[in-house]
């Protein structure tokens, strides 16, 4: 496990998304806010969050002076500062993130927020994609659906070949690896 | 607009233009060489040929299967609620593509990237039916706004300086942009698109793979613009072409572990979107999207029947051939290919977009067979532009002089050599003596062609000298035959001498079989395949390999033409099977002879360090696969081997290549001659008399200092004499 974690954190870091490990959900929550205060943004929108866990964000945020979206996003496609989402699976060789994303709330919020902040069981970190195609066969063959791989942030190269980050999605992507307790 | 050159004239014309542009040249440069590196890297850990050899199977079965899996996709789609359309044509499939638009009461579109789509010319024919469509991959957006045609299949707009771009940026948003600030430029791309995303009625895009067993497509990118394409409007269209389809997702991994590393080098795109169906929209009346998925035909199916072009197909569009091209590399995209760009483009070109685009283009192969090497998915790239070629003279009914002239010519090798020994008695006036070379070039070159100093025929071919000075080895270790080719035998036969020398003081004994002509690689590289068939047939009866131990060539060209072209020639000739198979086992390349074989000592020469620099030939480090040996038998030689940037790039010489391309042929050369003199080394070394020629030429042509020689010739010097 611990070897999957370093594997990941290497290679996520070798494409500027930001690793770090937490060891709470309490944790998880207090960074989406530093970070969205920090960034000198307004909100976050929290997609699947559990009720608890949406609560608890509730009280922190406003304590912050920060808003929680509610769901749906369509009407808050310009103004979503932070996603904060969990994550299926990760795939350490490449150091990519894999999200269900049939939730077009889901999919609204990682795509068109300002920084992506993602967490994950540790313990769903593969080391690579073919350990994944069992469980991605399984899931498209059972109706429709939207499958996501996200390997860092946003990014191009077309001018110049030169690396720019943040072109039409997220500009930051903050990857937080729980440790299992 | 894209304008293809569609005759020589205008082609050389074109090529003139883009020659003169020094920002292409430089980014293309820089370029070729961090991909080269950051490539390597990404494909770390993994057994690329193995790999590349598995995707290439899977493409080709499902290629013969490419119907079934249509339906097979059709029905995975359909039942999660798409609707899947075949198209027979470009026309058909931007029509269908139109009526979905309109049956929808769409009036924006936002698009992201699709080389299909390019293929069909699809925003014209929307725009021209009164739908807005905006691009919204950033180099995409940028060659839109300029109106201008992809120059690479990855990186559309690699052709343009960030001053051009800021400058355009500028002129679209009415406000001043940073002509140095890429960042700031990309942020403008951003904030201008955004509207564009929130307020289509259609997302249009490609994709990469098509998984028959699910109906799922699989869409890759870095700037995030195909998920809020496939994601924000209530009508989303795939374009993709048949060849796209594989049976299941394990194919589908397959090609994604090699598709971004060989192509930007990244281990894996920013984003990869797996869609199945038509998933939840809440900009859609019924809560679900409106998917619409078109296939396109196109000629593909015709494609995939066909024995020899049916391996085109395979492409997956990672751009790398052009990345490693050399001639990309001095004019760009927009002057090597039509809508697709490179070694493919030159191939598809001609199957998609007609012989008209594809005539000049087709030409401007230097087969070095860079592309081929990094194909991921072994598409024998130069072989086919060739086949093009072919195709193109056969459908135009007429051929050029010089190919009629030099079939007829080759394949009576008497005729032949009779000529060159002719040429060789009259060109004395042209001469300068004490050089070797002419003096002024036949009134038959243009200017243009005055970038080297072409070589005189030698006084006395090596056929002639050979009778006269063969050594007899008493008890050989083992017998040899060469296989000199044209250039070894009537221009260097001093090359032929080393090696004699070399070869006698190893006791080994050399034959030079008299009936052997030239090898055929020149017929080929002008399409003439029956001449360079004969020629083949030739050339096994005369060296009859079943008598000798080793068939040694000094050509790198001749040797992997012997080696995998006469294979390709000769597949309808099982009576030559035999003789083939002997020659291909026992021909060697010198470097190879002398390390491998006769296992040579450092204490057999004279260890003078001398510094060299080495020229890597195409057909020898890819054709023949040979890389090590000769800078071994450098070090072994008591030569101080001074490692060249590019060593492996073509020195710009392709035989007739440089007679029909010279502006092109000169530049490389010159950069490679950059690059051999950064290096401070006194001679620079190879293994391939063409490459000699070309190098020389380019050395004496600037009064360089750096002597150029047959990697024969060098280490002979340095043998010690007992």
């Amino acid at each position: 496990m611990e070897e999957l974690m370093d594997r990941m954190k290497e290679k996520a870091g070798l494409v500027q998304a930001v690793v770090s490990t937490v060891s709470s959900m309490e944790e998880v929550l207090g960074r989406a806010v530093d970070i969205t205060l920090g960034q000198k943004g307004k909100t976050i929108a929290a997609p699947g969050l559990d009720p608890e866990s949406l609560q608890r964000l509730e009280e922190l945020c406003k304590a912050a002076g920060l808003t929680v979206l509610s769901p749906p996003f369509r009407p808050h496609l310009s103004g979503i500062h932070t996603a904060l989402t969990h994550v299926d699976w990760a795939i350490a060789e490449t150091g990519t993130l894999v999200l269900d994303s049939n939730s077009e709330d889901l999919r609204i919020a990682t795509m068109l927020s300002e920084t992506h902040m993602a967490w994950i069981p540790a313990s769903r970190i593969v080391p690579d994609a073919a350990a994944l195609s069992a469980r991605m066969i399984e899931k498209m063959k059972s109706g429709s659906g939207y499958l996501a791989f996200i390997t860092g942030p946003s990014r191009t190269a077309d001018i110049e070949r030169v690396l720019a980050i943040g072109v039409h999605g997220p500009q930051e992507l903050h990857i937080l690896m729980m440790e299992e307790t | 607009m894209i304008r293809t050159a569609k005759d020589m004239k205008a082609y050389r014309k074109k090529i003139k233009a883009a020659l003169k542009n020094r920002f292409l040249r430089k980014a293309l440069d820089n370029f070729a060489s961090a991909y080269k590196v950051s490539r390597a890297k990404a494909f770390e850990g993994i057994d690329l040929p193995a790999l590349k050899g598995e995707i290439a199977r899977g493409k080709d079965q499902a290629l013969t299967v490419l119907e079934d899996l249509y339906l097979r996709f059709k029905a995975g789609a359909e039942a999660a609620g798409a609707v899947v359309h075949l198209a027979k044509t470009a026309g058909e499939a931007n029509e269908i593509i139109a009526t979905i638009a309109r049956d929808n009461g769409v009036k924006t579109i936002v698009k992201s990237k699709s080389m299909t789509a390019e293929e069909t010319h699809l925003n014209d024919h929307l725009e021209a039916r009164g739908f807005q469509v905006t691009e919204t991959d950033l180099g995409e957006w940028i060659i839109q706004l300029r109106n201008e045609g992809p120059s690479h299949m990855v990186m559309p707009a690699i052709h343009l300086s960030r001053g051009q771009v800021g400058t355009l940026f500028g002129d679209v948003t009415k406000t001043p942009v940073d002509l140095e600030d890429i960042d700031r430029m990309v942020k403008v791309a951003r904030k201008e698109l955004r509207p564009a995303f929130l307020s289509a009625d259609m997302g249009i895009s490609g994709a990469n793979m098509a998984i028959a067993e699910t109906g799922t497509l699989g869409i890759i990118s870095n700037e995030g613009n195909a998920r809020l394409t496939t994601t924000l409007p209530r009508v989303h269209v795939a374009l993709v072409g048949l060849e796209k389809l594989v049976p299941d997702l394990f194919a589908a991994l397959r090609i994604l572990r090699v598709l971004p590393r060989n192509a930007t080098g990244q281990a894996l795109t920013s984003y990869v979107s797996w869609i199945t169906g038509a998933v939840e929209c809440g900009a859609s009346a019924t809560g679900k999207k409106i998917l619409h998925i078109v296939f396109l035909d196109n000629g593909r199916l015709e494609l995939a029947r066909d024995p020899v072009f049916s391996e085109a197909l395979r492409c997956i569009r990672c751009g790398a051939c052009s990345n490693v091209c050399p001639v990309y590399g001095k004019v760009g995209g927009h002057t090597l290919g039509h809508v697709y760009i490179g070694a493919i483009g030159l191939i598809l070109t001609y199957f998609y977009h007609g012989k008209d685009n594809a005539r000049a283009i087709v030409r401007n192969c230097l087969n070095c067979q860079a592309c081929k090497s990094v194909c991921p998915v072994n598409i024998d790239l130069p072989f086919l532009i060739k086949q093009v070629y072919r195709r193109i003279l056969a459908d135009e009914g007429s051929k050029p002089v010089k190919n009629t002239i030099l079939s007829a010519v080759m394949k009576n090798r008497r005729l032949f050599h009779t000529l060159l020994r002719t040429a060789s008695a009259l060109q004395g006036p042209l001469v300068k003596k004490e050089a070797g070379v002419l003096r002024h070039l036949p009134f038959i070159f243009g200017k243009a062609h005055d970038f080297r100093t072409l070589p005189a025929l030698a006084e006395k071919p090596f056929r002639d000298q050979w009778p006269k000075i063969r050594p007899r080895i008493q008890n050989p270790r083992l017998r040899v035959a060469l296989f000199g080719g044209c250039v070894v035998d009537f221009v260097s036969p001093e090359q032929a001498l080393a090696l004699a020398r070399l070869l006698s003081a190893h006791q080994v004994q050399m034959e030079y079989p008299p009936g052997q002509s030239c090898c055929g690689l020149p017929a080929m590289m002008m399409a003439e395949e029956e001449t360079a068939a004969e020629v083949a047939v030739q050339n096994l009866e005369a060296l009859d390999p079943d008598r000798y131990d080793y068939i040694l060539v000094l050509c790198a060209s001749c040797g992997s033409h012997m080696k995998e072209g006469y294979s390709q020639l000769l597949a309808g000739k099982p009576e030559q099977a035999e003789k083939l198979h002997q020659l291909q086992d026992k021909l060697m390349d010198f470097s190879s002879f002398m390390v491998k074989v006769l296992k040579v000592r450092p204490e057999d020469f004279i260890q003078n360090q001398r510094r060299v620099a080495y020229h890597s030939p195409c057909h020898l480090c890819r054709g023949l696969g040979v890389t090590q040996e000769p800078r071994e038998l450098l070090r072994t030689a008591g030569l101080d081997y001074a490692p060249c940037k590019d060593e492996d790039v073509c020195c710009g010489f392709g035989g007739s290549y440089s007679l029909e391309f010279p502006e092109i042929s000169s530049e490389i050369l010159g950069q490679k001659l950059d690059d051999v003199e950064a290096t401070g080394a006194d001679v620079l070394v190879t293994d391939c008399p063409g490459c000699v020629l070309q190098l020389r030429g380019g050395m004496n042509k600037r009064n360089g200092r750096v002597q150029v020689r047959h990697i024969a010739e060098i280490v002979a010097d340095n043998l010690k004499t007992p």
